[in-house]
């Protein structure tokens, strides 16, 4: 066999072996009916605040702990606690993508992604802001 | 029924367009006549005369495109949706600039400027290749000048045009102001987002716009070397350009990592967000592109190699912008961008040249391939091949991950971006990192063709060792557990000294031949720079109070955020540090943190005040800016990430409710910033001084107020009799916002009434944050400096070879 058949071999066994990581390594997205399930895995829930429940954020006590209630996008709803600070601008946020196991019906996230539309209204600009423990 | 719309300034709209249609027109006419140049090999020369003077005509119009922009900001035309939308009428003049690359239309422009800078360089240096290379090159400036457009063919929109009138905006057309002839008369623009007043935000964009410019010049040159079947003869012409575009490119892409260190929030350079991602792929394989071009040079191999990776990388440059300007990273970048409803377009583009690049590849496959003899595995270019090789398989590895969202809308499956980014990336790109420090340390010691093992290890042995022992100390310095943090200590440790050693033993020092090894010097410090600043950073405001969250799960703990109350000083890491205060200045509110060391007598030495800031940021939410203490040898961030900015406005004038307490002599009282302690009743109070007639009692309460600082001062409310009235007059300590009233005695308990009030500005000011150390960060930033410095020198070592050449021909 010739060298650069060899090379050409590693190559691509080196490329399927990173599709593979990435793939192993890649999320999914679910809903809480499914993350809590499974609590023992990690899952990226959608969905939305729920505005008319409190957002709990005692620093005082405990600044790496942030609690609220999130509607997911088949509707239920589950408290979730996520370990930092209260991202800015959470109550304008209009989609949140949290990270995270669903265990005890409540959601431990470990990152939050949230969409806040823009203040001047003309609905092409939307703020992403990533919040991570 | 036309209206007629007060103080608008048509004419200059006009003109921008018309430049628009022009630009796009003659870089059409240009690609044409350079292709018929191409084709009749120059036979005709009033061909090539009337593509000069196309491209010519296109570059003018560009400029035409860019002033008349320019101008249009710089007067506040705000009739102009461009305009309005990026600018307003109190930003600054340096500022102006950024209004460019703010809008997706602007970006598309700056872009464009460069390639027709590039372009007038190109026709002045590339004499028998002008044509060929003109030609692709045009046809490259035809869809780049489309995406200004913004003509609607059958309901499509074609491209974005950056003069088109606030009321004719698609968005806007239909709203109430479009009916009012005088509307221009109050309208301000909506302004540039604070986030890019930033000088970072001046130089960085246009630097790396240049940079993703560049790389249009070697792919030209590969294709022109296809469809003239001059398969490798290209190369030569092209290397410079290739080396100018790595130079630029990378300095861009850490110039952006610059901007977030300083001014966002995520605490770090590089934290594998898809749009750095996305910068950062098409230099590696530009990188590898550079160095197989190298190697075809000295013994014309490896050229199926040099095409794919030339070509492919201008493939990743449209790619990239594809993914950024798209809209579908959406749910998986901070950088959000949204859809100008150019996405469609701009995959049409990259498609184009996809295809026609590896087209030609594989239809000329047998032609290309004609040597295929084998390296000798103690050749230079073997293991220059083999880098090349790993950086292709590293930007895979990197762009596979990043186009998920992308890979989710072409196969329909669900799949969400890896948990945890960092370490997904990093799991693949440590190692990559360690193969690649090693190849570039060994690289030079190898000859071309083939090497003498014997000589090699002898040479390469002293800076090994050397390598090796900084490698132990570095271990016992910054801690190093990791096995893959040792690995690439070491090994980026041993591409610097082995490429100093060559410099100086083998180079002997001689500048002009030194651009490889400097450069590979500069890698090398990168390299290192990222892996002790990244890898052994230290996060020092690690909260020690508060309850323990850790037992709710796994994944959570305490660290990361700590509360800090105004007056409070508390150890984190080698200091104590307190928060003073906060000052608004502009929209920005400035927190002030102080940082204090502990000498042995317990007593503190103020070492450095940092102020992080929050931009009150009305168009894009409140951001936070971080502010860092920059010494040779570490860094100290520090960020908010929270505040109660609800307060901010509060005067400073009011207090809050007072609290009525009876207290003896000898007695205590707390308030948010300090104790009271009642030292006694004074009754010889000087009537002059609080205007009170002789026949008034009045007794003092005199209290001892101590601050956290220990600081004494005396405060003295008087209670006054005035006949049968009672009056009180109340103590103020303006520092403190305190206000003490005396409001009852009471002689048979010798107790006494009284009231503390604290300034309502006092109450719960607090901030949250987060502070970071990170060694050795600068050796990064100077390996970058070095990087590009030894890249130069390289490139003016061929520009000299190739003009001394020229000469003795």
């Amino acid at each position: 066999m010739k060298k650069t058949h060899i090379i050409g071999i590693i190559v691509i066994a080196l490329a399927i072996a990173a599709i593979l990581t990435t793939v192993a390594d890649s999320s999914t997205y679910a809903t809480f009916t499914e993350a809590q399930a499974s609590p023992d895995n990690e899952f990226h829930v959608v969905g939305k605040l729920s505005k008319n429940k409190p957002l709990e954020y005692n620093p005082e006590v405990n600044a790496n702990l942030f609690g609220f209630y999130m509607v997911d996008n088949n509707g239920v709803e589950r408290k979730v606690l996520f370990n930092g600070t209260k991202p800015q601008d959470f109550e304008r946020s209009e989609q949140i993508v949290i990270t995270g196991q669903c265990s005890d019906s409540e959601f431990k996230a470990t990152k939050i992604l949230m969409k806040c539309p823009s203040k001047y209204n003309d609905g092409s600009e939307m703020k992403v802001l990533e919040a991570k423990s | 029924m036309d209206i007629q719309y007060l103080g608008e300034h048509l004419f200059i709209g006009k003109l921008g367009n018309f430049f628009v249609v022009l630009c796009f027109v003659a870089a059409l006419f240009s690609s044409y006549a350079y292709f018929q140049t191409a084709k009749e090999n120059e036979l005709t020369p009033s061909w090539k005369k009337l593509a000069r003077g196309g491209f010519l005509v296109h570059a003018a119009a560009v400029f035409g495109i860019a002033g008349t922009l320019f101008y249009m900001i710089f007067n506040h035309y705000f009739e102009y949706q461009y305009v309005w939308q990026h600018s307003n009428k109190s930003l600054p003049l340096q500022y102006m600039l950024s209004c460019f690359w703010e809008g997706q239309e602007g970006s598309f422009l700056l872009w464009t400027f460069w390639h027709a800078v590039l372009g007038m360089f190109l026709i002045k240096t590339s004499k028998t290749w002008e044509a060929p290379v003109m030609t692709v090159f045009s046809s490259v400036q035809v869809f780049l000048a489309s995406m200004l457009l913004g003509i609607i063919i059958s309901d499509y929109r074609l491209g974005s045009n950056p003069f088109l009138l606030l009321r004719e905006h698609p968005e806007f057309q239909d709203l109430p102001f479009t009916k009012v002839p005088n509307y221009l008369e109050n309208l301000d623009g909506k302004g540039l987002n604070p986030l890019l007043q930033n000088y970072w935000m001046v130089i960085h964009p246009p630097i790396l716009f240049l940079g993703f410019a560049s790389t249009v010049v070697p792919f030209c040159f590969a294709i022109a070397g296809l469809w003239k079947q001059k398969f490798g003869e290209w190369v030569k012409p092209a290397l410079s350009w290739t080396f100018f575009g790595i130079m630029i490119f990378g300095v861009g892409i850490l110039m952006g990592g610059a901007w977030a260190y300083e001014s966002l929030s995520f605490g770090g350079f590089w934290a594998w967000d898809p749009v750095e991602n996305a910068s950062l792929v098409p230099w590696l394989t530009m990188v590898g592109a550079g160095h197989v071009m190298l190697i075809y040079k000295t013994n014309n191999r490896s050229l199926t190699t040099v095409l794919f990776l030339t070509i492919i990388t201008f493939v990743l440059v449209l790619y990239s912008t594809f993914l950024t300007r798209s809209g579908i990273l959406g749910d998986t970048s901070v950088h959000a961008f949204t859809d100008l409803g150019m996405s469609g377009q701009l995959l049409v583009y990259l498609l184009f040249y996809l295809f026609l690049g590896i087209g030609l590849i594989v239809f000329h496959r047998n032609k290309i391939k004609s040597l295929g003899s084998e390296e000798s595995s103690s050749s230079r270019e073997f293991w220059m091949f083999i880098g090349s090789l790993v950086l292709l398989i590293s930007s895979f590895q990197i762009i596979f991950t990043t186009s998920i969202p992308v890979i989710n809308k072409v196969l329909g499956t669900n799949l969400a971006p890896p948990l945890k980014p960092v370490e997904h990336y990093n799991s693949w790109q440590m190692p990559i990192a360690v193969v690649i420090a090693l190849l570039i340390a060994i690289g030079q010691y190898f000859n071309y063709r083939k090497t003498d093992i014997k000589k090699f290890y002898k040479k390469i042995t002293i800076s090994f060792v050397v390598a090796s022992i900084l490698t132990v100390i570095g271990i016992f310095v910054f801690e190093l557990k990791n096995f893959f943090y040792i690995a690439l200590f070491l090994t980026s440790t041993f591409s610097i000294t082995a490429n100093l050693d060559y410099l100086i033993r083998i180079l002997k020092g001689k500048i002009s031949k030194a651009g490889a090894s400097v450069a590979h010097i500069g890698f090398g410090m990168i390299l290192l720079g990222a892996l002790v600043s990244a890898g052994t950073s230290q996060t020092i405001s690690v909260n020690t109070s508060g309850t323990d969250i850790s037992k709710l799960g796994e994944t959570f703990n305490n660290a990361d955020n700590i509360m800090l109350a105004k007056g409070d000083t508390l150890k984190m890491g080698p200091y104590f540090v307190a928060y003073t205060g906060k000052e608004k200045r502009g929209i920005n509110v400035y927190f002030k943190v102080e940082y204090f060391t502990k000498n042995a007598d317990n007593t503190y030495t103020p070492e450095f005040v940092l102020e992080p800031l929050i931009q009150l940021n009305e168009r894009m939410g409140n951001a936070a800016e971080p502010d860092t203490r920059h010494f040779l040898h570490k860094d100290v961030y520090t960020h908010i990430t929270y505040a109660d900015l609800e307060n901010l406005n509060a005067d400073t004038t009011s207090y809050t409710e007072a609290k009525a307490k009876t207290i003896a002599i000898g007695d205590t009282i707390f308030t948010s910033n300090s104790i009271l302690v009642l030292e006694g009743l004074v009754k010889n109070i000087d009537k002059q001084r609080y205007s009170l007639a002789e026949t008034d009692l009045a007794v003092g309460a005199l209290f001892k107020v101590f601050n956290f600082e220990k600081k004494l001062s005396n405060l003295m409310p008087v209670f006054v009799l005035k006949g049968n009235r009672i009056e009180s007059i109340s103590a103020i300590e303006n520092n403190l916002g305190l206000k003490i009233n005396f409001v009852k005695l009471n002689p048979e308990t010798g107790k006494v009434d009284v009231e503390v009030s604290e300034k309502v500005s006092n109450k719960k000011d607090f901030i949250i944050m987060k502070a970071i150390i990170f060694p050795a960060i600068n050796i990064l930033w100077f390996g970058c400096i070095i990087m590009a410095i030894g890249t130069v020198l390289a490139i003016i070592k061929r520009a000299k070879t190739q003009s001394t050449k020229k000469v003795s021909e």
